[in-house]
């Protein structure tokens, strides 16, 4: 328990630093106003704008109430939207979450089933076959590979819609899409630390005391190649909850990638920080459950215990 | 006993978060999957047709006192009326909400107000929510970005069936901006609160709002009672598809019925398919260059300009790259627009003279300019316009930023931003007042150029409502932007659409979707 308020702590600081930094790049980077005013307005009429936004403040003063605000929970309206920003996100986040569970469903179970496929039969033509397809998986960008699929699976033969949201089905083109990059990640990985297994001389040991293959692929390999593996997932999940910019403008999928390329381009301030806010968190919260399910896969590992 | 919790964690951790998962964001959405598979086909339902389109921008908001961008306006004009209305074939303005207007002095206009539109709720529509509509958006702590187009009114007041609007100084384009005014209920933006209001707009238009999943679409559907009679499209929904191959996917697949922004190379690809057509029309929009003439580069001498303008090849830009949707104009403004004039010579593709300006310049061995651009200009066109220079002697460096990177750029009052930008220009007022007054007067946002004497000449045009008057007086600044070369038209844009060829819909100059005027015909 002690260990996981020390790091809540450290997150906080984390996340701090990084809305430090993301609000004066923000800051110094743009100017929102001249992107809402109309074309033709004049330099008063934008300062009377940019006033009324508070913008006009100076950059320290505007930084102390932004700080002030979050530990208020305070993060604020969107200056397009006009809409608390906390409301935005909350209706954008269930589209990423979907999306991130049919992606992560996918590479999990393709990555780790042809991952072990390929090391048992290394060498042998099962790996020949399924290397080649994740090394497609991976070279093809989102964009190729959504761009085919709706080509193939939607214009021609009609069988899922080409974008938007609207049932599992809609579900299915988008996961496919973002699951090939993470599907290749977690099967190479799969592979390599299996492989690290299966040459250690305990596998031998077993395997002459008579330990029933299967056996010994589950609870011995297996578990004892889990901790790579545990950490690429982690790693994974974190990355498709931050939401998926590509994919998500390609099916049109209202979820937080594309909310995050808008904020940015149209610089709406508030939005923005409170997108890298949630990011920050989701990355800190899923390492911070990566490290505690180490402990639990490896008794050995002792959380708390590290020097720091 | 450890270990088989440590792998049974992980099992119910996955499993609980599907279901989470599955519980939070997908169920809401399947619910209306019935509905909108239906439309997505093609179908008729009993109502009659749902017209289904893809544009590429969610609106930012849906009350019309904020934001007035297109993706915005596209969809909220469907559900508010507007004060005065724009005839779409003559760019004449009619009445609308106001039956009729006059001009009591130079700076004082009464307009009279229909007395038989109501709201979508029921109550009437008075002189009253006209004051309220206009009063809102000149409230500067409403913080509306429409401010700016109103802001020469001084005093709004309404009294019987009439409204009296009073302008700080005379305003030749005060009709034009009003053009773009949507009348909100005042009673019912008070009771709601402008917050809530933005989120469940309510307007007297031929659509009301059913719902609108922020992201994802927006749906109306017709208002029977509508005062101007019941629109024939029943249903609409305004879908939000930010990647144009995936809107003509959606077109292909019968996924969407009409689809915004096709780029001019998939017009093709649409015109093959036997069940699309192709929606187009000349806008007002111009793409133009606009040069740095204060800075400190090459372009602040008027023969390094008039040497660009020669240089560039403008038939084969809109011939090749814009397959034709695009048309030649001879100023920085579209011929649709009040004070286009042809009594200019304008400028056409001819490297010689182009190379010989160069030299008198004093760049005989060649130049080295800088084009400042964003990814919201049409790459190939400024490439184009890079070859073209290069065969002159003039060498361009594009720099590309993002757009709000390029505002602050080209906007810096200290004009250190390079030679040449690119610029879509459409002041949706149909004025040349709109177009080279922000762009070359020296004291806006946008200019890099300063003639005192072109000044006095727009500034005089935009305070005199004499047409004769204006119409002269614009002849007169573009003889003198075609001498001094602060900027250059390359072409008219078109709005290009792509559609079901059961469509009837007629795109205007002012990129106006009214889908009350379309029709639907299997």
């Amino acid at each position: 328990m002690k260990y996981i308020g020390r790091r809540i702590l450290q997150a906080i600081i984390a996340m701090l630093g990084v809305s430090t930094i993301v609000f004066f790049i923000l800051h110094l980077s743009g100017d929102p106003v001249k992107l809402m005013a109309p074309q033709d307005a004049s330099a008063k009429d934008i300062a009377v704008l940019r006033h009324e936004l508070g913008l006009d403040q100076p950059l320290g003063t505007q930084y102390l109430h932004f700080i002030g605000n979050i530990f208020k929970g305070d993060l604020g309206y969107s200056y397009i939207q006009n809409v608390p920003v906390i409301n935005i996100i909350a209706s954008r986040f269930p589209y990423t979450l979907d999306l991130a569970l049919g992606a992560l469903i996918l590479s999990l179970f393709f990555g780790i089933s042809i991952g072990l496929l390929s090391a048992i039969f290394r060498g042998k033509w099962i790996e020949k076959v399924l290397m080649p397809i994740i090394l497609i998986g991976q070279s093809m960008p989102a964009f190729w590979t959504g761009i085919l699929l709706i080509m193939f699976l939607s214009v021609h033969l009609h069988l899922f819609p080409s974008s938007g949201v609207g049932g599992i089905k809609s579900l299915i083109l988008p996961s496919i899409t973002l699951a090939s990059l993470s599907t290749a990640t977690i099967a190479r990985m799969t592979r390599s630390s299996v492989i690290d297994q299966l040459d250690q001389d305990y596998v031998r040991t077993a395997y002459s005391k008579g330990v029933g293959k299967g056996r010994l692929l589950v609870r011995h390999i297996f578990r004892n190649s889990a901790i790579p593996i545990i950490t690429i997932v982690g790693l994974e999940i974190a990355n498709l909850l931050g939401g998926a910019v590509i994919t998500e403008t390609i099916f049109a999928w209202p979820g937080l990638g594309q909310l995050t390329i808008q904020s940015i381009s149209s610089r709406d301030f508030p939005l923005v920080q409170a997108i890298v806010l949630l990011g920050s968190a989701i990355f800190i919260g899923v390492n911070l459950i990566t490290d505690l399910l180490y402990a639990k896969v490896d008794p050995r590992i002792k959380l708390g215990r590290d020097a720091s | 006993m450890s270990k088989a919790l440590g792998f049974s964690s992980i099992l119910i951790v996955l499993v609980l978060a599907v279901l989470v998962g599955c519980s939070s964001g997908l169920s809401a959405p399947s619910d209306d999957t019935s509905s909108k598979t239906n439309s997505g086909n093609g179908k008729n339902s009993a109502q009659g047709h749902t017209l289904v389109v893809d544009k590429a921008n969610d609106p930012s908001t849906l009350d019309p006192g904020l934001q007035y961008n297109t993706d915005s306006y596209t969809v909220y004009r469907n559900i508010f009326d507007n004060l005065i209305h724009r005839d779409p074939d003559t760019q004449k303005i009619l009445p609308w909400v106001a039956k009729s207007w006059k001009q009591d002095s130079p700076t004082q206009w009464t307009f009279t107000i229909r007395d038989d539109i109501s709201f979508q709720n029921g109550d009437k529509l008075t002189p009253d929510d006209v004051k309220f509509s206009l009063d809102r958006i000149l409230d500067p702590s409403f913080k509306s970005p429409q401010y700016s187009n109103f802001s020469d009114i001084s005093k709004v007041k309404a009294s019987g069936n009439t409204v009296i609007i009073t302008t700080s100084k005379p305003s030749a384009t005060l009709l034009s901006k009003l053009v773009s005014l949507s009348i909100v209920p005042k009673d019912y933006v008070k009771k709601k609160g402008d917050k809530d209001f933005n989120l469940h707009p309510m307007g007297s238009g031929p659509y009301a709002l059913s719902e609108w999943k922020q992201g994802d679409q927006v749906v109306l559907t017709a208002n029977k009672d509508y005062w101007n009679g019941a629109p024939e499209i029943k249903k609409v929904v305004f879908r939000n598809v930010p990647n144009a191959a995936s809107r003509l996917a959606d077109l292909q697949s019968g996924k969407a019925d009409i689809a915004f922004s096709i780029n001019p190379d998939d017009v093709s690809v649409v015109k093959s398919d036997p069940n699309l057509k192709v929606f187009s029309a000349p806008t007002e929009r111009v793409a133009y260059l606009a040069f740095n003439a204060l800075g400190d580069t090459p372009t602040k001498s008027v023969k390094v300009r008039q040497a660009i303008a020669y240089g560039i090849n403008y038939k084969s830009m809109i011939s090749s790259l814009l397959n034709g949707y695009g048309k030649p104009v001879k100023e920085v403004l579209t011929p649709v627009s009040f004070g286009y004039t042809d009594s200019i010579a304008g400028y056409s593709y001819n490297p010689s003279k182009a190379k010989a300006l160069l030299k008198e310049a004093g760049y005989s061995n060649g130049v080295t300019v800088e084009f400042a651009s964003s990814p919201a200009y049409d790459q190939r066109v400024i490439q184009a316009i890079q070859g073209d220079l290069s065969q002159v002697g003039i060498k361009v460096k594009i720099a590309s930023t993002d757009q709000a990177t390029f505002l602050k750029k080209v906007q810096d009052p200290s004009h250190n931003w390079g030679s040449i930008r690119m610029g879509n220009w459409s002041c949706s007022c149909l004025d040349a007042d709109g177009t080279i007054y922000p762009l070359f007067h020296s004291n806006t946002i946008w200019s890099s150029y300063s003639n005192k004497n072109f000044d006095t000449i727009v500034e005089q045009a935009r305070t005199t409502t004499d047409e004769d008057q204006r119409k002269e007086a614009y002849q007169k600044a573009f003889q003198i932007l075609q001498d001094d070369v602060p900027g250059i038209g390359l072409y008219q844009a078109y709005a290009i659409y792509g559609g079901s060829k059961h469509l009837q819909y007629k795109p205007d100059a002012q990129e106006n979707f009214f889908v009350a005027d379309m029709k639907w015909k299997e």
